[in-house]
């Protein structure tokens, strides 16, 4: 529960209290002794168990070196951390912001801070089948592991043909990207020296225009089969970024962005001198797809703010709550809205607490 | 301060021109604000606002000083702003001390007047205790502990809030001390007397995106803005000052209107204002 | 003058291996990576952490640890009378530098090669023992960050006035002249990461402390 820019009212706190109470009384049955806090040992029931993130050894004891939830995978343990940067796994979908583009490297951003750390990505000679140009990286500044990014496919044409990478491809490339913008892209493995290839594998990858990017804690951002979400009833485009970035924006049919560039320029060239304010208008989101745009992201902005998992089921529920409540969009960041949510989830998970183990993140009790 | 590719600013551009911004809101609606006050003990009055992911506190400190003999009926006001690095690694060292000067510029013109104290928000002579001889000095500091645009307006907010809350000892002038000598004074510890803050303005930045302008700018929206301009307006719908940012030209025509749409916006900020000072002190009361 | 009473009692009532009220509250600040605020008595300050990130300054890189940074500031309204040069004089540089160095023995700074982490510091109210409360809280901070580290540093000052020994000193207490120490500990670990003694001590005395 951070960063919860609230004042409730007296009876706001209690339900809220009350609500938050009842969450974590569900999860405490699966989970209560699983939390750790810097320093405290992690008890070990077998032989030969693999030391993972967040563990170190102390006199032969294995201990925590972050707070948050241990994790069991066969051997392996590890301390899943709430507040901390993301870690990446293989088919991750991950939203990137490019944020510097010098000297035949690119630098993605795929962390939740500005300034994060960052990659370099390298254009090289690799070839993989299906994908034409590669950049590998170079160096990693300052984690561990590396980021090679796949192109997206760049035209029908060199799709196809195998040729080798040229100027003109990294032009191409240059012409694609500029600095700032929006990346989605997939992990596409991540090797043993750490190192991490970013893909593009269709046309649904690629630069992400028109709407709006959320920054939320990765770890509320659960790893599912479905990423991508096509709201057609709203016409949006939903990307739940596996780093923490939420994507909401205008549904967009293909993204192959040559095309797109191309059809801009032909629109700039056929509006020409002419082209004024009124037009640009025109150009703007629809009003009824922005208005959804919004309310979607504010539902996420509420949940996040709540520590409660960004799932599209959730979202939709906050959302139609939302519209049956006839609130205004700006209305549901105001306290009641966010008492109502936390309600509304602990009545959720308590419908569902006997099929499903519900993990509730321990941050819920650090304020409360 | 992270950057945004071309599709995010023009939804952001767009989303303004449309009337419904990022977060939902429309063109001339604030984010919900809290106040809270009586934050700092130690100083005669403070208080913290928060508006969204802004978070600035306030502080009124009361010493005893000699007015200057240019007013001898007049006690002395400054205000400081202080830019915590904690709101951005930027403000490390002297990084923030830039906006810190501007902001602290920005606030004594819309809140303190002209330099004979003529006009200002708060009362300066009833801060006098011995004409020419004792007064108040009152020093005013902001600081910034998170920033997410709009921090001149939550600064006034939080100096408004934090002089409702402030209380001076009243002081009692030893009688018949000769007219040459410094009179002695006796600062009670029991009796407080209160401000009558109904004179302070509130500021209202008018931030222009575009063809239109909007109240209460995230951080997002001001790194697209063309220029701002911020009027402080009191109760009567005066204004007490005004204070231009940003590269581009305003034409004077933009300005006017302007200043009927901040006239309008204030009314309902010192409404909610008041009513966020009036419980933050139920609050405090009580606790 | 009496700091402790024939009862017993310290001038603000406490018992003199009492400590004052505690504190904590994480995230307070949006847009760090790690925030919190610790308050000890009226003695109030807010840590915020931004990292581990790129490092800024390139010559500062270290190739096989994180560099770690700290700034302290006081604001001007923390003291009782009002501070007039807030930022940059030797005391604010000195307690950096003790912030940092305590931090930096409990980071495991070799994990996060060729990055950099920033610890703010901020001083909203200084009623002694500001040195403790800020080490305190900048632990507070990194662990919400989700920096690993050795173990969470706890610190706490004591001082010695009127022949007895005194824990958590305020104000008064701390500016009476007598000998002072600031301990930070490692509770797991068991062992003292900060020292700080000023004055004479004639008989070693440490006292624990854990929050």
């Amino acid at each position: 529960m951070r960063n919860l820019q609230l004042s409730l009212n007296q009876t706001q706190k209690i339900r809220l209290q009350t609500a938050l109470e009842k969450l974590e009384s569900l999860s405490s049955k699966s989970n209560s002794n699983s939390c750790v806090t810097v320093a405290d040992s992690i008890p070990i029931y077998e032989d030969g168990i693999l030391k993972g993130h967040g563990t170190s050894d102390r006199k032969g004891e294995l201990v925590a070196t972050v707070c948050g939830v241990v994790e069991r995978i066969n051997k392996l343990i590890y301390v899943r951390t709430l507040r901390s940067r993301y870690k990446p796994e293989t088919g991750d979908i991950v939203i990137g912001r490019v944020i510097e583009d010098y000297d035949h490297t690119m630098v993605f951003q795929i962390y939740f801070m500005d300034l994060a750390v960052s990659v370099e990505a390298k254009a090289s000679f690799l070839r993989k089948k299906t994908h034409m140009c590669t950049h590998t990286a170079k160096e990693n500044l300052c984690s561990s592991f590396k980021i090679e990014l796949i192109a997206p496919p760049l035209t029908g044409a060199v799709h196809q043909s195998l040729r080798r990478r040229t100027a003109v491809d990294e032009l191409n490339m240059r012409s694609i990207f500029t600095e700032n913008d929006l990346v989605c892209a997939e992990v596409r493995s991540s090797q043993n020296d750490g190192s991490l290839q970013l893909q593009a594998r269709s046309q649904k990858y690629g630069k992400l225009e028109k709407g709006q990017l959320l920054m939320i804690d990765p770890y509320l951002v659960k790893r599912r089969k479905q990423h991508f979400h096509h709201l057609e009833q709203y016409g949006i485009d939903l990307i739940l970024g596996c780093n923490g970035f939420v994507w909401v924006g205008e549904h967009v049919e293909a993204r192959d962005t040559i095309v797109v560039n191309d059809s801009e320029q032909l629109a700039k060239k056929s509006g020409g001198t002419s082209m004024d304010l009124d037009e640009q208008v025109e150009n703007h989101t629809p009003p009824e797809t922005r208005q959804n745009i919004c309310r979607i992201a504010n539902a996420i902005r509420v949940l996040s703010a709540l520590g409660f998992n960004v799932i599209l089921e959730v979202i939709m529920e906050t959302v139609k709550l939302s519209n049956t409540m006839n609130l205004d969009i700006h209305e549901m960041l105001g306290s009641e809205f966010y008492v109502l949510v936390a309600e509304k989830e602990a009545e959720r998970r308590s419908s569902l607490s006997q099929k499903e183990k519900v993990i509730l993140a321990c941050n819920l009790r650090t304020k409360f | 301060m992270v950057g945004l590719s071309e599709g995010e600013k023009e939804f952001i551009k767009g989303g303004i021109a449309q009337d419904l911004r990022s977060d939902g809101r429309k063109r001339h609606t604030y984010r919900p604000f809290y106040v809270e006050t009586g934050v700092i003990p130690q100083a005669n009055g403070s208080a913290r606002v928060r508006l969204g992911a802004t978070d600035v506190i306030a502080s009124v400190k009361a010493e005893l000083g000699k007015p200057s003999s240019l007013q001898p009926d007049k006690g002395k006001v400054a205000i400081f702003v202080d830019c915590s690095p904690t709101a951005a690694p930027m403000f490390e060292g002297r990084g923030g001390e830039d906006l810190s000067a501007e902001l602290s510029g920005a606030l004594q013109r819309c809140l303190l007047g002209s330099k004979s104290g003529a006009g200002a928000g708060i009362d300066l002579s009833s801060l006098v205790v011995v004409e020419g001889k004792v007064c108040w000095d009152l020093y005013i500091d902001g600081l910034v502990v998170s920033a997410d645009g709009n921090i001149l307006d939550a600064l006034g907010a939080a100096i408004k809030a934090a002089l409702s809350n402030t209380g001076i000892p009243r002081v009692n002038v030893a009688a018949g001390a000769a007219n040459d000598d410094q009179p002695e004074v006796d600062i009670s510890d029991e009796e407080f007397l209160q401000f009558d803050t109904s004179g302070v303005p509130v500021i209202v930045t008018l931030t222009k995106v575009g063809k239109h302008y909007i109240v209460d700018a995230t951080s997002e929206e001001e790194s697209q803005m063309s220029s701002a301009v911020s009027i402080s307006i009191n109760r009567q719908g005066h204004i007490c000052g005004m204070t231009k940012r940003g590269g581009s030209g305003l034409d004077p025509s933009v300005i006017l209107d302007m200043v009927s749409v901040a006239n309008f916006v204030s009314r309902q900020l010192f409404d909610k204002l008041d009513s966020e000072i009036s419980a933050a002190e139920a609050d405090e009361d009580e606790s | 003058m009496e700091y402790v009473s024939p009862e017993g009692l310290r001038l603000d009532g406490r018992r003199p291996m009492e400590m004052r009220q505690l504190r904590a509250e994480i995230g307070v600040v949006a847009k760090a990576d790690g925030s919190a605020m610790f308050e000890m008595g009226n003695t109030k300050v807010i840590a915020a952490v931004y990292g581990p990130r790129e490092v800024q300054n390139r010559s500062q890189q270290i190739t096989d640890q994180a560099l770690v940074r700290c700034e302290y500031s006081m604001a001007n309204f923390s003291t009782g009378d009002r501070m007039r040069k807030p930022k940059g004089d030797r005391r604010s540089t000195e307690i950096s530098l003790v912030i940092r160095q305590t931090m930096e023995a409990c980071i495991l700074t070799n994990l996060m090669p060729r990055s950099q982490i920033d610890i703010f510091v901020q001083v909203l109210q200084a009623d002694g023992g500001t040195r403790s409360a800020c080490i305190n809280a900048a632990t507070l901070a990194l662990a919400d960050a989700g920096i690993p580290m050795r173990d969470i540093v706890t610190s706490c000052s004591a001082g010695y006035l009127n022949s007895t020994p005194l824990l958590d000193l305020n104000y008064v207490e701390d500016s009476a002249g007598g000998p002072d120490v600031t301990v930070g500990i490692l509770p797991t670990l068991d062992k003292v990461t900060l020292l700080q003694v000023g004055f004479h001590l004639y008989s070693m005395w440490l006292q624990r402390t854990e929050c």
